[in-house]
């Protein structure tokens, strides 16, 4: 087990006039080398929760257990925690600064008080591991293409050696291509390596291809946390919170609806081409 | 001015549109330097581009990241000049740099990020500053504000502070600023990008209105697939060339080729084609669900 989320509440602004609910009551947790997703609309705490994870907000009331110790007991070390568990924002290729790709990736290691020699390996290691092209190792961050600073920016969260990944849209702006490419790069990395996997996506076509498990988010509760075949059966509910599930969910129903007996919990094109091509030619053979 | 008057109206008998956009042999080039200025590479970021658009048509720009598709978008209301060739926007040609302001009231922009574009305290100053801006008297302003409000179904959020409002609210706020100036074109740069789902339909359904009752032209640069298969005419971009055109069904039906440059079709006609790959017998360029769940139910 190494994350714990244990009845945390988080409020905005509690000294002022109008104190805002940001989280309500949460409880999760998260088990070594699982790909979850995050899915909730905007403003409805999905970012939030991720912000306590690493302990960059502090609960208001709860706790929090990483390898089974308590984030806010006093004394525990949170640098060392935010090493663990890497974030990723959103857009972070805005965070980009060194004059070369590698030193920008080198930064985050050499914090950690790691030799020279230490920190340049990982730097190098991270690249690797995110697909970076290897001759634009030490050119300028701001010569690159979207894809690659998006990259080059999840390398260098890559390179303080995280457990726990958490990436809040990661593929905002991206072309199609450079979206399968970074999450695909991703996948691989959780399959290869166990890296525990936190994707808070927009796209639930994404997370329908990705992840073994959605956590939605609403009002800053959780609303629903499950596989993604379960979840995208509740997608009237999901409606009625801004969300909806993937279109090829809503072509299954519908054609279940015409009498074709096809299974309704599929929400990627592979399986549902899979499926409705089987029913269709069982169809042909009976006429 | 005569001339003009009686050529619109000629046009209009004979049921032409006018081009609002014309874009002819444009170039474009980056010229990247290192820290001492000296010119280390040049980017031709647009190549040679010729597009015509037509007063009140949808237009839809696809490309990579980095196939200058927004550069070229920039040259439609005068943020960047076109190096060779020219554009002519509403019939001025854009070079003209004393007619700067009459392009960009014709053509408005929207960007990515609404953080970025909201200045106002209040919805309804926002949505005013621009008209303000070019000395429209005060009674026309909020007349102006109230409608421009209105049609994109944000009016009684007027009196709100943009701050509190959602991702999609406040796209619909920038782009009621951008309508507060009277454009005849309004052009997006990947306007939900950084939207949730239901702030996404709220913006693309907020500016298909406009195109359709207002007769205003969209030209809409999207990633998101779905988001194009309304639209009149889709140009495919890469780079900084015009490798495509046609109407959505024409450009979607060439998946392989779209791959290729680095894009994708919409889900329903990957479906499709995904269907097509395991022997079933489908037509070519599905678009929406309702058409591929006709033409499946013919098979059974």
């Amino acid at each position: 087990m190494s994350l714990i989320v244990d009845h945390i509440s988080y409020i905005y602004d509690q000294n002022s006039g109008i104190p805002t609910v940001g989280l309500e009551d949460v409880s999760l947790s998260v088990p070594d080398g699982q790909f979850i997703g995050v899915i909730g609309h905007t403003g409805s705490g999905k970012s939030t929760l991720m912000q306590h994870l690493n302990g960059l907000i502090k609960a208001t009331s709860g706790t929090i257990y990483y390898n089974g110790e308590d984030i806010y007991e006093k004394g525990y070390d949170l640098k060392k925690l935010r090493s663990k568990v890497g974030l990723v924002f959103q857009y972070p290729e805005h965070q980009l600064f060194a004059e070369t790709v590698f030193a920008d990736v080198c930064y985050g290691p050499g914090n950690l008080g790691l030799s020279k020699k230490e920190c340049e390996l990982r730097a190098y290691d991270a690249l690797r591991r995110v697909g970076f092209p290897e001759e634009l190792i030490f050119t300028s961050p701001f010569d690159l293409s979207g894809g690659q600073k998006r990259r080059a920016a999840i390398a260098g969260v890559l390179a303080m050696k995280p457990e726990v990944l958490i990436l809040d849209e990661p593929t905002a702006g991206l072309d199609p291509k450079g979206r399968d490419e970074v999450l695909g790069q991703i996948k691989k990395l959780q399959q290869e390596e166990n890296l525990t996997v936190l994707l808070v996506s927009h796209s639930m076509e994404d997370v329908a291809k990705y992840v073994d498990r959605i956590i939605v988010m609403n009002h800053g509760k959780v609303f629903l946390d499950n596989t993604p075949e379960v979840v995208f059966s509740h997608y009237k509910e999901l409606e009625e919170i801004g969300l909806s599930a993937p279109q090829v969910t809503y072509i299954m129903h519908e054609l279940a609806e015409k009498g074709l007996n096809v299974r309704t919990d599929v929400s990627t094109i592979e399986e549902a081409a899979d499926e409705i091509a089987a029913k269709i030619k069982d169809r042909m053979i009976q006429n | 001015m005569y001339l003009k008057t009686y050529l619109n109206y000629r046009n209009f008998l004979m049921g032409y549109k006018m081009d609002i956009v014309k874009a002819k042999n444009v170039l474009y080039e980056y010229i990247r330097r290192d820290d001492e200025g000296e010119v280390i590479g040049i980017t031709t970021a647009v190549d040679h581009v010729n597009m015509d658009i037509k007063q009140g048509d949808f237009i839809a720009i696809l490309g990579h990241n980095g196939s200058g598709k927004s550069t070229l978008a920039k040259h439609f209301n005068a943020i960047l000049v076109p190096e060779e060739g020219t554009v002519i926007v509403d019939g001025v040609d854009t070079s003209e740099e004393d007619k700067v302001w009459d392009i960009r009231q014709n053509a408005g922009m929207v960007f990515q990020n609404p953080d970025n574009q909201i200045i106002g305290q209040v919805v309804e100053e926002d949505v005013g500053f621009g008209p303000e801006n070019i000395g429209v008297p005060t009674e026309e302003i909020w007349e102006r504000v109230e409608k421009s409000l209105k049609s994109v179904g944000m009016y009684e959020y007027r009196k709100n502070s943009p701050n509190k409002l959602s991702g999609g609210q406040k796209q619909r706020i920038s782009i009621a600023g951008v309508l507060a100036m009277k454009p005849k074109c309004i052009i997006l740069d990947e306007p939900t990008a950084m939207l949730d789902p239901k702030g996404r339909k709220e913006v693309l359904s907020a500016v298909h209105e406009l195109n359709k009752k207002e007769g205003v032209t969209v030209i809409l640069i999207t990633h998101y697939m779905e988001e194009v298969i309304d639209a009149d005419k889709v140009f495919v971009m890469d780079a900084g060339k015009v490798v495509m055109q046609g109407t959505p069904r024409q450009v979607f039906t060439l998946v392989d080729d779209l791959k290729s440059l680095r894009l994708d079709v919409p889900q329903v006609t990957l479906l499709a084609w995904e269907l097509k790959k395991r022997g079933i017998n489908l037509p070519d360029g599905i678009l929406t669900s309702q058409e591929l769940v006709d033409e499946l139910t013919k098979l059974y």
